[in-house]
Parts: structure tokens; sequence; C-alpha cells
């Protein structure tokens, strides 16, 4: 289902990149694609995010952008709170974003039952120190 | 009266269609399982009622690049946002914390963290150590063996002989390694000379049992598709239903019945098609957890228990205890991979979990290092920053901290309360228009003082690990999966809901074998000390069966 028309992407882009700009190195949102396939493959994923995207867009309309948007996040939490996940829950979707920030996201790494502990070094000190639990005097258990 | 013997015991002319269980468990989570897995074997009949169905971990979207996304949805830790016919709505409107659950074979299990902690010696005695709320009716020697068992039924991974526990402490598979971000982590422990220990995981290391080994992924509490983690379904139902245990699913307990004597006789329960049912049973245990068995008891009025059932003290729903948590970020330059699981935890520490008054308060909390999320889990913007702290370049800034964090996330003993409690709810019902309830919750001044020192502390011990800056969030939101102390065990009627097995004082054929029997919280997750509370009563039952009390 196609959600959204040019028209309406075209706001989406403009409110997208306010929240998510070209800076420190990363791009924007609408660069990344965000505003348009991304956001096509959010709202398969997340129907429910559709309907709060286009209010976000009937409300921006015509308006101050930047103004719209903290109106929407001071006034209205639901359809903000949609638009910011639908929007950044694609940016982090694109491969060159998680690249840039070093993410490679849920990796199976199963664990080498031949592996040595990697902590034995550093548990010498606690080790030393002893045991540290407390003994209800009642019972007359003590460490 | 009659006892109860076992079904093949029974007298048949009593029950010529076999249609009365020997017990009967309203809950199929964690307590729920373990209780089964010993009453089958005892040779019982056993019918579990259980409000929601069997889940699949195939279902789960976590392990792909979207499941951050879809993971706020249909897996919500919060029963509110899920909205599934299962789950119960919950007024959090008095609540400092907002309640978590989830309802379906296996329970809150779906979701846990697997943090595997028993509770210590001293928790046990706390009125006698410290002169604040009750001792319990038992000892840590008492329930150690029934520790271990529950640690070999749920895979629990760690390293044995922690000094915070008398020895034996033993865990049944190998720990997993710690990885950078637990290395990076014990470093600033070591410095300060504070305890820290390899974590302990109720996700086994290796295949154990149903239970796959954990590949790491990191995205436990929102639900393993591996299933790796142990989530009751695999650790105790599985096998409590291939045994004979009958477990009906979509079954929504409204009700446990009693006779004119005031003994339990079943539980009436609604299936998904709006139809009514009895379910006859000689013995009934409630393991609904801490706020589902407050309301069932509550919900269970009648002439002779106008106050709810096995409620004469008056304490049923009271001395609520969840356990908000307490996170401490301390964010590093290198890139410490802290997404990479178990998530479960890859250390923790108990350096400050016995009182001390200099501090100020008494008790204490466990710390555990947990993995960082995602993207999603740690965006400033969805969180509930402003548009120019939250979004934008600043955005971009805080987002490299992604993967460069340490959060401890310290759970505080919460001290028991009367005033925070369960009550039934006037208005709020679930969708077979069963009341639900009400949460009164806030955080108390030895609680409050507990929290803040402890986050100090932690944020110490990250800044001596090299941390760059530190932040804080007191009280996580959504971070009440606890639910303890609302039917508390005691020797004395007047002042518990139950007997030290679990029994209530009330009704001598009801049992509660959930998180409600807690006394106190300690500063630990609980699941540990309720899968040995529920082992050791079904043992007691069975060993007492005999002499057990029966409706006629
Ligand atoms: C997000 C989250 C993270 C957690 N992390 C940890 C952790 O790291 N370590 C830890 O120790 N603990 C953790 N917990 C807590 C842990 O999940 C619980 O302690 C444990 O599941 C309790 O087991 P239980 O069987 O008593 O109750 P539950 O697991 O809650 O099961 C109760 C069952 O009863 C059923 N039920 C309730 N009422 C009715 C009714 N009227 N009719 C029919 N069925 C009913 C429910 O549907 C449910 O399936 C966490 C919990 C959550 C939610």
């Amino acid at each position: 289902m196609n959600w959204f028309k040019e028209d309406d992407r075209a706001v989406i882009r403009a409110l997208a990149d306010i929240l998510i700009p070209d800076a420190e190195g990363m791009p924007s949102a609408s660069a990344a694609g965000a505003a348009d396939e991304l956001l096509d493959r959010v709202v398969q994923l997340r129907a429910d995010l559709a309907p709060r995207v286009l209010a976000a867009v009937r409300f921006a309309r015509g308006k101050d952008h930047r103004a719209a948007l903290e109106e929407l996040r001071t006034h209205d939490s639901e359809t903000w709170q949609g638009f910011c996940l639908a929007i950044a829950g694609g940016y982090y979707l694109f491969d060159d974003v998680r690249a840039l920030l070093g993410y490679t996201g849920p990796e199976r790494r199963p664990v080498d039952p031949e592996a040595a502990p990697d902590f034995t070094d550093l548990l010498a000190p606690v080790l030393a120190r002893g045991p540290i639990w407390r003994a209800p005097r009642t019972t007359g258990e003590a460490p | 009266m009659i006892a109860l013997v076992s079904h093949k015991g029974m007298n048949r002319a009593e029950d010529p269609d076999g249609t009365i269980a020997d017990v009967l468990i309203v809950g199929a989570g964690p307590a729920g399982g373990m209780a089964a897995k010993h009453l089958v074997a005892a040779g019982l009949s056993v019918v579990c009622l259980e409000q929601g169905d069997w889940e699949s971990s195939d279902r789960l979207p976590t392990g792909r690049p979207e499941g951050e996304l879809m993971a706020r949805q249909r897996w919500h830790w919060s029963p509110n946002q899920r909205e599934r016919e299962a789950d119960y709505p919950i007024d959090e409107s008095e609540s400092d914390v907002g309640i978590t659950m989830y309802n379906a074979v296996g329970g809150s299990t779906w979701l846990w963290g697997a943090h595997w902690h028993r509770l210590t010696p001293s928790d046990f005695a706390v009125r006698s150590l410290d002169g604040v709320a009750d001792d319990w009716p038992i000892t840590y020697a008492e329930l150690e063996p029934f520790y271990e068992e529950a640690e070999l039924a749920m895979g629990v991974s760690g390293l044995s002989g922690d000094p915070a526990y008398p020895a034996p402490h033993r865990h049944p598979l190998p720990p997993f390694p710690i990885g950078k971000a637990g290395r990076k982590a014990a470093e600033g422990m070591n410095r300060l000379g504070w305890h820290w220990w390899p974590g302990s995981n109720g996700i086994p290391s290796r295949p154990h049992g149903h239970l796959a080994a954990c590949v790491r992924l990191g995205v436990c509490s929102k639900g393993c598709p591996e299933g790796a983690k142990a989530v009751a379904d695999k650790a105790y139902w599985i096998d409590a239903t291939a045994s004979g245990a009958r477990l009906i699913t979509g079954a929504r307990v409204r009700e446990i019945t009693t006779d004119s004597a005031g003994l339990a006789t079943g539980a009436i329960w609604i299936d998904r098609s709006g139809e009514e049912h009895h379910q006859r049973a000689r013995v009934v245990i409630l393991c609904a957890n801490g706020i589902g068995t407050a309301r069932l008891l509550l919900l269970s009025k009648s002439a002779r228990f106008p106050d709810g059932l096995a409620n004469s003290s008056g304490l049923v729903g009271r001395n609520f205890m969840p356990h908000p948590i307490s996170v401490a970020v301390g964010v590093f330059d290198e890139q410490l991979e802290s997404w990479i699981g178990p998530g479960g935890i890859a250390i923790y520490s108990m350096q400050f979990y016995e009182t001390d008054r200099l501090r100020g308060f008494v008790r204490g909390a466990k710390w555990s290092l947990s993995t960082g999320g995602g993207p999603l889990s740690i965006h400033p913007g969805l969180g509930r920053a402003s548009l120019e702290r939250g979004w934008g370049a600043a955005a971009h800034q805080k987002m490299r901290r992604l993967g460069h964090s340490l959060s401890w996330a310290i759970c505080g003993e919460t001290l028991p309360d009367p005033e925070n409690r369960i009550t039934l709810h006037d208005e709020l019902s679930d969708c077979d228009g069963v009341p639900s309830v009400k949460v009164h919750f806030r955080v108390g001044e030895n609680d409050r003082a507990l929290r803040d020192w402890h986050i100090e502390r932690a944020r110490e011990s990250l800044v001596a690990a090299g941390a760059v800056e530190t932040l804080s969030i007191p009280v996580l939101p959504n971070s009440g999966g606890h639910m303890l102390g609302t039917a508390r065990m005691g020797n004395d009627p007047a002042t518990s809901v139950t007997d030290r097995w679990g029994r209530t004082h009330d009704v001598p054929n009801l049992y509660i074998f959930d998180g409600s029997l807690f006394v106190t919280s300690g500063g630990v997750n609980p699941t540990a000390t309720i899968c040995a509370l529920a082992a050791r009563g079904a043992r007691h039952l069975i060993a007492a069966r005999r002499d057990q009390k029966v409706a006629a």
C-alpha cells in the first residue's frame, strides 16, 4: 500500500531533515532515504505508524516546519512520537549509517566452549578479598 | 475431609468422570511450571489454567535489523501498550514506576532479562539485622537446595564461587565471556577495590534440555529469537505437559471457588469465546504473579470471605515491592561493542549489597552491567529530550555513544510499605469484563536515599573505568517487572497471608507459589527465588499430601 503522495513526501523530507540533518559526518534523513524507500519499509513493518506520519504532514503543511515540530512535540505527543520513530527507525536501518556508527546490530556469536575465560586475570583481587556476605545472627551462619 | 492421595488412589465413586483435578494451577509462568513438574512427577493429576497462549520464538523479530522497531509493539513490556486479549490493563496513574509483564505459556520470562541471582542470607533476616520490615519464616540454607534445582532447570550459566554468597555457590553451565564492555567495567571496579563477578544468566552457554545455546545477539529482554533464553515454556511446560499435566490456554480465571467449609473447590474461568467453565480441584495453587494472584484473591469475595479470599490479615495486595530500576551510564572514547550479549548481564556487583548505616539508609542493591541496545534504544530524541537536545547535530553527536557506553542497572531493595498496594479497579476491566487492577506505589524515603547513593557510587566506578562522561536515570520507565510481596509468607496469620510453605492461613487447600510470597524484596532480581519457593512448596505439598485437607 502506498500511504504517501509526492507532496506528502516533500513535507516529510523537510521535517525529517530538521530532525536528522547532514551534520557531524552523518547523512541527512532524506539523503539516507528515511522519507522515501526506508519510510515505506518502516510502514510495511509498522502500519500503525503511517497515520501518525500523515497526521504530522497535515499539521505541518504550510507552516514553519521547525515551529510545527516543536508544537507537535509539546501538544500532540502521539503524533510526534510516531513521526520520530518512523523517521529514526528507517534512518538507522540504512547500512551506510550503521557502518558510520560502527554498529553491527545483533550478530550470531556462538560461545567457543574450548576458549579460555576472558576474565581470570581481573578476578584475582576480588577472590583475594574473600567472602563479603553478611550472616544473619539468628541462624549462626557465618562467612 | 478427605486427603489428597493422587487421582489413581482416589475413590472413583466420588469423581466418576475424573473431572476433579488433584491440583489446579493458575498461571503458566516459571512458578506454575516448576510446581507442575513436581506434581505430575509425583503422580498427581494437574490442570493449569493460563489466560495466554503458547508462543513461538520464531515469531520474534529481534534478531533482524528491524527488530528494534518491531520490539516496541506486540512484544512491548507494558501490557497497556500491547492490549492483547491475554493481557489485562493496569492503572498506573498512582505508581512511580510502569508495570511490565507478559501473559502467555512461559509468563513474563518471555521478556525477562534473565539476570539470575539468589537472595543472600541476610535478606531473610532484615528485621533482626536492620530493624526494618520483617524476617522471612525461612532461611537461605533452607532454600539453597531448591536454588540449585532451579538453576539446573533454567540452564543457568555463570562462574561458581562468588564470595558474595556462602559456599557452595555453583552454576550448572560455564559462564559467558564478559567481553570488552565487561572487562572495562571490571577494571574500574578493581581500581576502587570493589566486588564484581562474571554474569550469572538464565541463558545456557551450551545446549541445555529444550533450550538452544546462546549466540549472544544481546536482545534477551526484547525476546530471544534463538530459543536460547530460559523461557518457562521450554524450561518446564513442554516436559510437564508431556508427562500428563493438562494446560488449558486462553483460559482466564475470574474466581477461586470455595465450599461451605471454606475450602477451595476450583476456579471459574472464561474461554476465548466468552463461555464460563468451572474447573474442580482438590488443591488450588496460584502462580499468577504478585499482581495477578492478588487480583484473583481480591476478586474471590464471598459471604465467608468478604474482603477477598485468604485475606483475614488484610494484607492481600499490600506491601507491593516492584524494584524500580535505576541506571548509571558511562560514555567512553573507545568502541566497547556494548550491544553484544548475553543481555543478560556481562558482570554484576554486590559490593554495596549489605547495610552500612553510615550511608544514611539500610539495605542495598546489586548492579548489573547490561547490554546497551541498538540505536533506537539510546536515541535521545526518542526519549523525552527537546528538539534542540534530542535531534539535529546534537543527536548525531550523542549517537556516537552507540557501543561506547556502559550501563549499570541498579536493582535496589524496595522496603515493604502496606500503602504500596494492588487494588481492584472500579471501572477498568479486561476483555472478558473481569475487573482489573490499580497499582499504588510510591518510592519510599529509604529507597530513594539508597537509589541516589548507589547511582553516585556507580558513576564513580564508571569514571574509574575511564568514562569521559556519566549520566543517570533515577527510575527507568516501565522497569516495574518484579511483582513481589502482595501475599507474604509468615508464621503469624495476623501478619501474613500464607505459612512458610505457601499455604494460605485461611484456606488450607489454597497455595501461593509466586513472588507474592516475598516478605522483603532483597536487592536482586527475584526469579531464582520464585522458582526455588515453588519447588520447595510443591515438594512439601507432595510430602504432606496424606494430611492435606480437601473439599468433601
Ligand atoms: C521486562 C522484564 C524483565 C525482567 N527481567 C528479569 C530478570 O532479569 N531477572 C529476574 O529474575 N526476573 C526478571 N523479570 C521478572 C520475571 O519475569 C518474573 O519474576 C517471573 O516471570 C515470575 O514468574 P511467575 O510464574 O510468578 O509469573 P509470570 O511469569 O508473570 O507468569 C504468570 C502467568 O499467570 C497468568 N495469569 C495471571 N492471571 C491469570 C488469570 N486470572 N487467569 C489465567 N492466567 C493468569 C499470566 O498470563 C502469566 O502467564 C523480568 C520481568 C519483565 C517483565
